[in-house]
């Protein structure tokens, strides 16, 4: 099962030595606007997983942290989808922050570039992966939020992230 | 509950289909199908793909200017709930589609016809010049009812001394 995700693995996000072999991403390629669908067509077509062990996410609130890599999905197997807990370290920080570089934190994913499913049928995916550092209970570090969050996050009660966001998806 | 129109080929979106894509600086993208949503990623521009609604009403192919859509604008007011108002609307919803699918037809069929009266006007010019292909030119002499009656063509007498003399 392991190897299965490994090869639907997101370009950009290189999985650890600790699941044993390395893949080399399929990168998106300079797109053409050829109206049949070519051989490099097919590579930029990624196919988008779980948030998983490895995945780079970017921090999107004024907590410190600017990259934060997750070492652990709370709450499932396969990984974590639009609006779960991970647990990250931190890889790159802002220098004068509130948190730094190899800090341990929680987060919380608030754009996917996976399609999640809505209760009404309809399906939503951003445009890459983004997560908002949180404590342990759930409140947010920084505050502000920069970009467009999902209203699942209202189910999954993190009300106070929906209250500082400047644009409900 | 709200029917929404495909960014990439203006057909409306029934709830349950479609996957919806928010851009960073929060445009949302709304697709019908993985057909729409992958011609999308490949940067696609709609207005250039031939069987989008977008392309056709740029081209004129398609109607773009009519009463009806006045109906179908989107208005961001909410409006609070009236009985009979709402009856009034699900009565008036058929008849206006009706209206509008028959005006539609009828501009392309205008748009159409006049290819037909040109096909037509050539189909009469082969037969004319070209029927010694299929018939000899004795058969058709013998017999009248063979060839196509002769259509007078008036002939304006300021074309006639515009035409320069042949050497």
């Amino acid at each position: 099962m392991a190897a299965r995700f490994l090869s639907k693995s997101s370009s950009g996000s290189s999985l650890l030595g600790a699941l044993g072999t390395s893949l080399v991403g399929v990168g998106s390629v300079a797109r053409q606007t050829t109206s049949k669908l070519t051989y490099s067509d097919i590579f930029f077509q990624q196919q988008r997983t779980f948030v998983q062990m490895g995945t780079k996410l970017k921090v999107v609130d004024n907590s410190g942290a600017k990259r934060v890599m997750c070492i652990q999905a709370l709450k499932s197997k396969k990984g974590a989808k639009l609006g779960d807990i991970i647990i990250g370290s931190v890889k790159e920080a802002q220098p004068r922050g509130k948190v730094k570089k190899g800090d341990v934190v929680y987060g919380v994913v608030v754009r996917a570039a996976m399609q999640r499913g809505r209760c009404d049928g309809s399906h939503v995916r951003f445009d890459d992966n983004a997560v908002v550092l949180v404590n342990k209970q759930g409140e947010p570090i920084g505050t502000r939020v920069f970009g467009p969050v999902p209203h699942e996050l209202r189910k999954k009660k993190h009300v106070k992230i929906l209250a500082l966001a400047e644009h409900i998806a | 509950m709200r029917l929404e129109k495909c960014w990439f080929c203006s057909s409306t979106i029934y709830p349950g289909h479609g996957i919806q894509f928010v851009r960073n600086d929060a445009k949302i993208f709304r697709f019908c199908r993985s057909k729409c949503h992958k011609n999308f990623k490949m940067k696609r521009n709609p207005r250039k793909v031939k069987w989008t609604k977008a392309y056709r009403r740029l081209h004129g192919k398609d109607m773009t200017q009519d009463s009806t859509f006045e109906f179908e604008r989107k208005r961001n007011r909410p409006q609070r709930y009236d009985r009979i108002n709402t009856e009034k609307v699900l009565q008036a919803i058929p008849k206006i589609s009706k209206v509008k699918a028959t005006r539609e037809k009828a501009h392309i069929t205008k748009r159409l016809s006049v290819g037909k009266i040109n096909r037509k006007k050539g189909d009469r010019r082969e037969l004319e010049q070209s029927i010694s292909l299929v018939k000899a030119p004795s058969v058709l002499k013998e017999d009248a009812t063979l060839t196509l009656p002769k259509q007078k063509v008036t002939v304006s007498y300021a074309q006639t001394e515009n035409t320069p003399m042949e050497e």
